[in-house]
C-alpha cells in the first residue's frame, strides 16, 4: 500500500497514479508526509527531482554510476531528514540544486560532503521555487536561452566554476590564459546572466 | 544602501566558488560584518544555483529508484528491531536497576516501619509505666497529706542505735512504711511488716530488706481495704516471708 507509488511507476506508466494525485502537492506538504514516513510523498518528490538533480551530477561527473550513486544518496537523506526541511528558509528546489553541485563537486574532487548540503543548513539560496512542473521548465529554458546570449568562451568559464569547482586561477591555469583575462571573463558572463536572469 | 562594489563585484564568483582560497577569506571576513554583502551573496547564491539548470537533462536510470526504494525498506526493517532493541537494551537494566532500587527502599521503609512501630509500643509502655507513677505518687501524696492518716513511730527496746519504724496507714488508701538503725540481717532472713487489725490475726504487709545503714521500707502494699488496725509490727522472718509472724519482733507501734 505504502510502496504504491514506486510500484506502480517500476510496472511500466512514466508516472504512477499515486504520484499522479500528488503532481500538484506543495513542496512543503510532501516533505511533511515524508517526515512522517510516507513513501507515496517521495515518490512524489523524486519523480520532480529526480531528472534535475541527475542531470546535475552526470554534467559534473561525467559518470553514470557515481551519479546515480549521488542521486540515491540525496534522496535517501531527503527520506531520513524530511523532518528538518524548513519551507521559510528556501526552496526545496533550491536546495536540491545546491546539494547536486555540491556533493557531485566534492565526489569529483575525492573531499567529503560539505555541511552545507546537509538539509537542515538550507539557505535561502533559491526563492523562486521550482516545484510546479510549468514554472519549472520556464526556469530551465531562462537559463539556458541567457547562456546561450553568452560568448563561447565566457560560457564555458562559468560553466568550469560552477560544474568542475574550478577558482578562477584553476581556470586559467586549464585554459593556459591569463588570470585577469579569465577574472574579467567571469565577470562579465556572471553580469550578463544576472540581467537576463532578474530582467 | 548601495554595499560595497568592491565586495560586491566578488560576491557572485564568491557563490560560484570561482575565488581563491585567499580573496575568499577576505572576503568572509568582510561579510561577517556587512549585512547588506551577505543579503546580495543570497541573491547570488540563488543565480548560481539556477546555473544548475543548465545541466544538460538526462534521463534517470530506473535502477536507481530501485535501489532508493530497497534502502529505504531495509532501514525501516532494521531501524524498528533496532530500536526495540536499543530501547531494551537500555530500558531492561534500567529497570532491573529501579527494581532493585525500589526492592531496596521497601526493606528499608519495612524496617523503619518496624523501628517506628517498636517505638511506639515502647512509648506506650513508657506511657503506662508514667501513668501507674503519677497514680502511685499521687496516691502517696494523699495519704501523707490526709489528715485521717495515722502516723506512727515504731521504736526499739534497748538497742542502739535505735532502730526506728514509721508507718502511715489510711484503711482506704493504703500504707507507707518506713525503717531505719535495723539490725543486719543474718543469710536467710527478711523482715516482715505486719498490720494487726483491732480483730483477727495479723495481716502481713509485705517483706523488705535493708541497706548497709539499716534503713528499709514498704510502700503500698497489697492489703485488704478497710481493716482497721490496732498495732503495726515487724519481724524477722525466713526468706520469702511467712503467713503469720514466728520470728522476734524487732519494731512495734500502737495505732493511736
Amino acid at each position: 500500500m505504502i510502496r504504491e507509488g514506486f510500484e506502480m511507476e517500476n510496472s511500466g506508466t512514466l508516472q504512477s497514479r499515486s504520484a499522479n494525485s500528488r503532481a500538484h502537492d506543495g513542496d512543503a506538504a510532501l516533505m511533511r508526509r515524508i517526515a512522517s514516513g510516507d513513501e507515496t510523498a517521495l515518490a512524489a518528490v523524486y519523480h520532480r527531482y529526480a531528472k534535475l538533480v541527475y542531470s546535475v551530477a552526470l554534467r559534473v561527473l561525467r559518470n553514470a554510476d557515481v551519479a546515480e550513486e549521488v542521486l540515491q544518496d540525496i534522496f535517501y537523506q531527503l527520506w531520513r531528514s524530511a523532518s528538518a526541511f524548513n519551507p521559510s528558509r528556501g526552496s526545496l528546489s533550491g536546495w536540491l540544486l545546491v546539494c547536486a553541485r555540491n556533493r557531485a563537486i566534492s565526489r569529483l574532487r575525492g573531499r567529503a560532503v560539505e555541511p552545507t548540503s546537509e538539509l537542515r543548513e538550507q539557505t535561502a539560496v533559491l526563492r523562486m521555487n521550482l516545484e510546479d512542473d510549468l514554472t519549472r521548465a520556464q526556469q530551465i529554458s531562462r537559463v539556458r536561452a541567457a547562456l546561450e546570449k553568452l560568448q563561447p568562451a565566457q560560457r564555458q568559464a562559468l560553466e568550469l566554476a560552477y560544474f568542475e569547482g574550478l577558482t578562477h586561477t584553476e581556470i586559467a591555469r586549464q585554459t593556459g590564459e591569463p588570470l585577469g583575462t579569465v577574472k574579467t571573463r567571469l565577470r562579465a558572463a556572471v553580469e550578463l546572466l544576472k540581467r537576463a536572469l532578474n530582467p | 544602501m548601495n554595499g560595497h562594489p568592491q565586495f560586491e563585484e566578488d560576491l557572485d564568483l564568491y557563490a560560484l566558488g570561482a575565488l581563491d582560497s585567499e580573496e575568499a577569506r577576505e572576503l568572509e571576513s568582510h561579510l561577517e560584518a556587512c549585512p547588506v554583502c551577505t543579503q546580495k551573496l543570497e541573491e547570488a547564491r540563488g543565480r548560481a544555483a539556477l546555473l544548475a539548470l543548465a545541466a544538460p537533462p538526462q534521463e534517470v536510470p530506473r535502477r536507481v529508484k530501485d535501489r532508493l526504494l530497497k534502502q529505504i525498506a531495509g532501514r525501516r526493517a532494521e531501524q524498528r528491531p533496532a530500536q526495540r532493541a536499543v530501547f531494551w537494551q537500555w530500558a531492561a537494566p534500567a529497570l532491573a536497576a529501579l527494581s532493585l532500587v525500589l526492592a531496596v527502599w521497601a526493606v528499608a521503609l519495612k524496617t523503619e516501619n518496624n523501628e517506628l512501630y517498636r517505638q511506639v509500643r515502647e512509648l506506650e509502655g513508657k506511657q503506662q509505666t508514667m501513668r501507674a507513677e503519677l497514680t502511685r505518687a499521687r496516691t502517696v501524696l494523699e495519704l501523707l497529706t490526709a489528715p485521717d492518716t495515722a502516723k506512727v513511730t515504731l521504736v526499739a527496746g534497748e538497742a542502739h542505735p535505735a532502730p526506728q519504724g514509721k508507718v502511715f496507714y489510711h484503711p482506704q488508701k493504703g500504707l507507707l512504711f518506713y525503717a531505719a538503725n535495723l539490725p543486719v540481717l543474718p543469710s536467710g532472713k527478711t523482715y516482715q511488716l505486719w498490720l494487726v487489725p483491732t480483730q483477727g490475726n495479723p495481716i502481713s504487709a509485705g517483706i523488705f530488706q535493708t541497706d548497709p545503714h539499716g534503713n528499709g521500707e514498704v510502700l503500698l502494699p497489697q492489703l485488704p481495704v478497710g481493716v482497721a488496725a490496732k498495732a503495726f509490727a515487724v519481724t524477722m522472718e525466713p526468706a520469702g516471708g511467712v503467713p503469720q509472724p514466728t520470728g522476734p519482733k524487732v519494731l512495734v507501734g500502737l495505732s493511736t
